[in-house]
């Protein structure tokens, strides 16, 4: 959405401490994040309004060389000066010298200076008023981009100073038909006087202004904004000055339609204005006809209110002659002038937020096979098609809310009007529309047919029923015709709503000390009063503010318009409690450390979802996992089940550039189906981790035993009975804790690891819940004993398929039946040369914690262990 | 005689002046005593300086800038590396956990329930498209933002405020939108959502509380600034600046968008058995990539899910 300052500045008067910079922070910090503020002047400086003096057809060509008089401007020109002819020759007055000046004579008779242009549009003309870009104007429609700087140049042999400008090339529409025309009885804005050659096009046209652009997903929630009443009454009240309501056309009903008008009393049959309309304006309709127009709305929910009026207009697609001011409105709001009608609609539209349509009136009864229109507002049927303006038929959905004309669809509520009842040439009455739909129902139509216009950007945020009336009666005011006739229905009534709340309310939940004066004040400022009944405050809702309903929407106000930034800043008082840790956050911190800072891994971030593709090339069950059904890419199809296929990825990715020996590892949650359902009806998760290295499984074993002793964790492995695809069956293992599966530990299966082109590549993977068991952590009690200990090696030859493991645990059975012993057993090496048997070493050392061990008794343990290890046919070497 | 020898000679010599005590009239001898003591202490130090000398009297220089010994193999370690993302979230936690909240993690995967209803989001209301969420075909959600923990946390902690306490969280995740990855947009990205519930809880303490955490997060006094925001589970609802800290660069000009917050909703107290009427909270949540990002002046969000070595070792 884009804001005029100037617009504001006609319904607010700033203060003149208040800059315009000091206005835009302020706007900013009290009621809307201002995304850029754009200044219009630098885009506009150097064009003119000039009177085409003469104008003679260059032979041959479509062009003429113009002499325009350009009164007593003086246009700047740096970049000319002091380079021969460069600045805009006169004619009839001395040659140029130094450039950057108009060299008119400003004390003569101005009139007389004339420059010449040649001008190639169709409509220039001797005596009309048109737009002069001077030389060193930029051409305002490439402002911005590539700043196209207009100079003096030869056009036919013909000497050309700037250029006669057309409305697109100002930027203020699409037309190229030719040049800018202007009305020379058109007031300079402030004075009495008409417009003149020389008179800056900025002045005239108020475009020295800064624009504010503003997200529009930023007011969602206040559908008032949307139009410059509504903005302007919150800047009144961020500034602490009260809004003029009552500030009235009357002051300013000959202004031309971009002035700033108020909603104001229909001239005919003259109504007091009531509490539930706008100041100023009437919500009841003007009465006129026979009340043959017939309304029928399906459900109030749909369209809480229709009004409509039927007026006789021969001129409705009527083009301007010459450029208005209304043009220039619609251009700074971002919009396009279409025609008469068209434009006083939108033009009523940014000011007060309520979209108008119009129909063609015999179109619309000729549809419906009526004599008189009979409308009706319903929802679509499943697949009734419309054919919309833009020439597009669509197949409608059950959410749309369609126009029908005696039944048949005429427009697409909110969104569109159909082809059948366009308003062309040929029409001599309209049929205009104001009304307001669910927001809803305009919503979903917005997206399923993508028709994002500036009517239902407004519309779906929910424009309040009071203004169709005071907005219908304004557009029937300023299009002028002969009001045929008139209906409303309102089904959907408004209720005027009241909230109470004390003074402590307010100051207790914002931290402040604000007077009920000073609150009253604060929100009477933008129309919300204090109905001075018995409450303490009883606050009146005005019929905009559709967003007021509970007490802290009221709070809101009044620490938003008296500034955030002023609320004293305390701390809450806190009893003495300690904080919880969260175990697994804190689990995850440890195993950081220790895989970061001690085992060289590298910790990776990887994505939660999944290709499909993946999970099939790596054996996963891809029915188990939950799909992602509106992604984006494939690559997020679907929810992951475990993390290691993504760091397998990331694996081949690294591995590619460059990189050899690395561990990679992930903690992060995982789901799929199969895990079923919290108590509250959301898939169970799992906290993972997961590694991968790209070394073998002895490597990835190692990592895991290390992380495990650092955790205090007595894990062991067994036998690889099932588990994850991608682990090689036989160089994989089950990880075990008390007696669970915790995970799985292995080399990448060939296949995976030739399809996925990684190197060879171990991992394992982790379910941390077991991790968290207080039961599963073994904190020995250190054994340690003053007397020394002596060391023996110990190799066994033993069967080449015997398990190390099973060796030791009979080795660490022996020593542990010995009384008052104190060892550790180390693995030393294990050689192969023959293929049936190996050699498995160990490192002993033994020390008693009552006496020093005698040699003796060490030989006599060593026998015992070696006796031990007899069953797996072991010898000694 | 070396030094060494010279100072042993003058320790043994030190036997004939304790001798001398007993010469000496008894009111002198504890005088005369401490200073021998002195003395002997002196020369024991000496003697230890001198022994030590003598034993490094054969150790060769080596050369303190090489990186290894000649003829040794230069020691290569191999060093890991934290995801800066989950530094970063440590610390934040860590501030929080400290100023007294405790710490709870957001999942993965969530309904429609937590995403909007829980939070006063109205069936149908444009604010629901504004998230761009992804969605499974049962309909689930993994979630846009960490506010989606706000229902479940305020019913987990409820029983502290009957019981006379507060409720004060904190809850870091993993959040998701639907939308296409560019330098400075993820689909995948962090935040760290606040909650406190008190009996007396203002916008005030809030603006406080959020203040003094940027301030000890970024070591220095900020200046803070607001401006109106728009969220339904907040009432009212503000957008949180800082100025722009000394360690990034800030001269006391620029400002820093940090996060939405706002005092909770009634509706949203309710929903989760919280009588409004009784108690007041505050919520806020922010993004944790932006604020690492920042601290080291990263320009491409992209790096953070990229796996890469190339960035992932630098941290």
């Amino acid at each position: 959405m884009r804001i005029s300052l100037n617009e504001i500045k006609k319904y607010v008067s700033i203060p003149e401490s208040v800059s315009t910079e000091d206005l835009i922070k302020l706007i900013g910090s009290r009621l809307v994040e201002v995304e850029e503020a754009i200044d219009l002047a630098p885009k506009y400086k150097n064009a003119y309004i000039v009177k085409v003096a003469e104008c003679e057809p260059i032979e041959g060509t479509h062009l003429h060389r113009c002499a325009i008089e350009i009164g007593d401007c003086e246009y700047e020109n740096s970049d000319l000066s002091g380079c021969g002819g460069g600045a805009a020759e006169p004619i009839g007055a001395a040659p140029a010298t130094a450039g950057g000046r108009n060299h008119c004579p400003t004390n003569g008779d101005s009139r007389s200076c004339k420059v010449q242009v040649v001008c190639g549009a169709p409509n220039v003309r001797k005596g009309m008023l048109a737009v002069w870009l001077a030389p060193g104007a930029i051409v305002p429609q490439t402002y911005g981009n590539e700043n196209f700087k207009l100079g003096v140049r030869k056009l036919q042999g013909y000497e050309s100073n700037g250029m006669l400008a057309g409305l697109d090339e100002l930027d203020l529409g699409d037309d190229h038909s030719g040049i800018v025309e202007i009305d020379p009885s058109m007031d300079f804005p402030g004075t009495t006087r008409n417009v003149q050659p020389g008179d800056s096009f900025a002045d005239v046209f108020e475009l020295n202004d800064i624009i504010l652009d503003i997200e529009n997903k930023s007011l969602t929630h206040r559908p008032d904004t949307f139009g410059l009443i509504g903005f302007a009454r919150e800047v009144a009240g961020i500034l602490g000055i009260n809004f003029a309501e009552g500030l009235v056309s009357s002051k300013i009903a000959d202004m031309s339609i971009s002035g700033s008008i108020f909603l104001r009393e229909n001239t005919i049959g003259r109504a007091p204005a009531t509490a539930g309309g706008p100041t100023g304006a009437r919500d009841d309709i003007t009465q006129a006809g026979d009340g043959k127009i017939s309304i029928k709305i399906e459900d109030a929910k749909l369209c809480p209110r229709y009004s409509c009026a039927v007026i006789e207009m021969k001129d409705a697609t009527e083009k301007e002659k010459y450029l208005t001011p209304g043009v220039v409105f619609l251009a700074k709001a971002g919009m396009r002038t279409i025609d008469k009608i068209v434009d006083i609609t939108n033009i009523l539209m940014l000011q007060t937020g309520q979209p108008l349509h119009a129909f063609d009136y015999d179109k619309f009864i000729k549809v419906g096979n009526t004599k008189s229109p009979k409308v009706t507002v319903r929802l679509a049927k499943e697949n009734e098609e419309l054919q919309l303006l833009d020439g597009k038929t669509i197949k409608c959905t059950t959410d749309d809310i369609l126009i029908a004309s005696n039944d048949v669809p005429v427009a697409l509520a909110g969104a569109m009007g159909g082809a059948s009842t366009e308003i062309d040439a040929s029409t001599t009455k309209i049929f205009l529309e104001s009304a307001t739909f669910s927001l809803y129902n305009l919503r979903k139509t917005q997206m399923y047919h993508g028709i994002f216009s500036e009517a239902i950007t407004r519309f779906t945020k929910g424009q309040p029923a009071g203004q169709t009336v005071p907005v219908l009666n304004e557009a029937i005011e300023r299009l002028g015709g002969e009001l045929i006739e008139t209906a409303d229905s309102y089904p959907g009534k408004q209720k005027s709503e009241v909230i109470n709340l004390t003074t402590h309310d307010i100051n207790s939940l914002l931290g402040t000390n604000y007077k009920t004066s000073e609150i009253v004040k604060t929100l009477a400022n933008v129309g919300i009063n204090d109905t001075n009944t018995a409450a303490d405050l009883s606050f009146c809702v005005p019929y905009w503010r559709t967003d007021l309903h509970i007490k802290e929407d009221i709070i809101e106000e009044v620490g938003r318009l008296n500034g955030y930034d002023n609320i004293p800043k305390t701390l809450p008082i806190r009893p003495f409690i300690g904080a919880k840790e969260d175990e697994m956050l804190k689990l995850k911190k440890q195993i950081r450390s220790i895989l970061s800072d001690n085992l060289g891994a590298h910790e990776v971030l990887t994505y939660t979802f999944v290709n499909k593709k993946l999970q099939k090339l790596v054996g996963e069950d891809t029915k188990d996992s939950y799909e992602i059904i509106n992604s984006i890419s494939p690559d997020l199809q679907a929810l992951r089940q475990s993390l290691t296929p993504s760091l397998l990825e990331k694996i081949y990715l690294n591995q590619k550039a460059g990189y050899k020996d690395f561990t990679l590892y992930e903690m992060n949650q995982v789901t799929k189906k199969s895990l079923g359902f919290t108590e509250d009806k959301v898939p169970n998760v799992e906290h993972h981790l997961a590694l991968a290295t790209t070394h073998d499984y002895y490597y990835a074993k190692a990592l895991l035993e290390n992380l495990a002793k650092s955790l205090h964790l007595n894990i062991a492995v067994k036998e690889f009975k099932s588990g994850p695809a991608y682990f090689e069956p036989l160089h994989s293992a089950e990880i075990i804790l008390n007696g669970q599966t915790i995970g799985y530990l292995g080399e990448i299966r060939m296949g995976v690891q030739s399809g996925l082109k990684l190197p060879l590549t171990s991992a394992f993977e982790i379910n941390l819940a077991f991790l968290l068991d207080i039961n599963n952590h073994h904190i020995a009690m250190p054994r340690l004993s003053k007397y020394p200990s002596s060391e023996r090696d110990l190799t066994l030859k033993v069967p080449a398929d015997l398990a190390y493991e099973s060796l030791k645990d009979a080795i660490v059975n022996t020593l542990d039946n010995q009384d008052n012993l104190i060892y550790t057993i180390t693995p030393a090496s294990i050689y192969q040369k023959e293929k049936s048997t190996k050699n498995i070493s160990f490192k002993l050392s033994f020390a008693s914690t009552k006496k020093t061990l005698e040699s003796a008794e060490i030989s006599a343990i060593m026998e015992e262990v070696i006796n031990s290890t007899a069953a797996f046919h072991a010898s000694v070497v | 005689m070396s030094e060494l020898e010279k100072l042993k000679s003058e320790l043994n010599s030190l036997g004939k002046e304790y001798a001398k005590i007993k010469t000496l009239p008894p009111e002198e001898r504890k005088d005369f005593g401490i200073k021998l003591n002195q003395k002997k202490e002196d020369l024991l130090q000496k003697i230890q300086q001198a022994e030590a000398a003598e034993q490094s009297k054969n150790i060769e220089p080596i050369d303190i800038t090489a990186p290894s010994a000649p003829n040794e193999q230069i020691p290569e370690f191999k060093n890991g590396s934290k995801h800066p993302l989950m530094t970063e979230l440590d610390r934040v936690c860590d501030i929080y956990s400290r100023m007294g909240f405790n710490v709870m993690e957001a999942r993965t995967i969530d309904d429609e329930f937590n995403m909007f209803e829980a939070l006063n989001f109205p069936e149908g209301h444009p604010a629901r498209d504004g998230y761009d969420t992804f969605r499974t075909a049962e309909g689930f959600i993994p979630p846009a933002h960490t506010s989606t923990m706000q229902h479940r946390a305020l019913k987990k902690y409820k029983k502290d405020l009957e019981n006379g306490g507060q409720i004060a969280v904190v809850i870091p995740g993993r959040v998701y939108r639907n939308e296409d990855v560019d330098a400075t947009h993820e689909h995948t990205f962090y935040q760290c959502e606040g909650i406190f519930v008190s009996k007396d809880a203002t916008m005030g303490q809030m603006l406080g509380v959020l203040k003094n955490f940027f301030e000890t997060y970024y070591g220095q006094e900020l200046n803070i600034r607001t401006q109106p925001g728009y969220f339904p589970f907040t009432e009212p609802s503000l957008e949180f600046m800082i100025e722009k800290p000394k360690s990034l660069g800030g001269k006391g000009d620029g400002w820093l968008e940090m996060l939405g917050c706002g005092m909770i909703h009634p509706n949203v107290l309710k929903m989760a058995g919280i009588d409004p009427a009784k108690y007041k909270g505050f919520a806020w949540g922010g993004g944790i990539d932006r604020l690492v990002m920042l601290r080291y002046g990263l320009t491409d969000v992209r790096y953070f899910e990229s796996g890469k070595l190339e960035f992932l070792k630098e941290f």
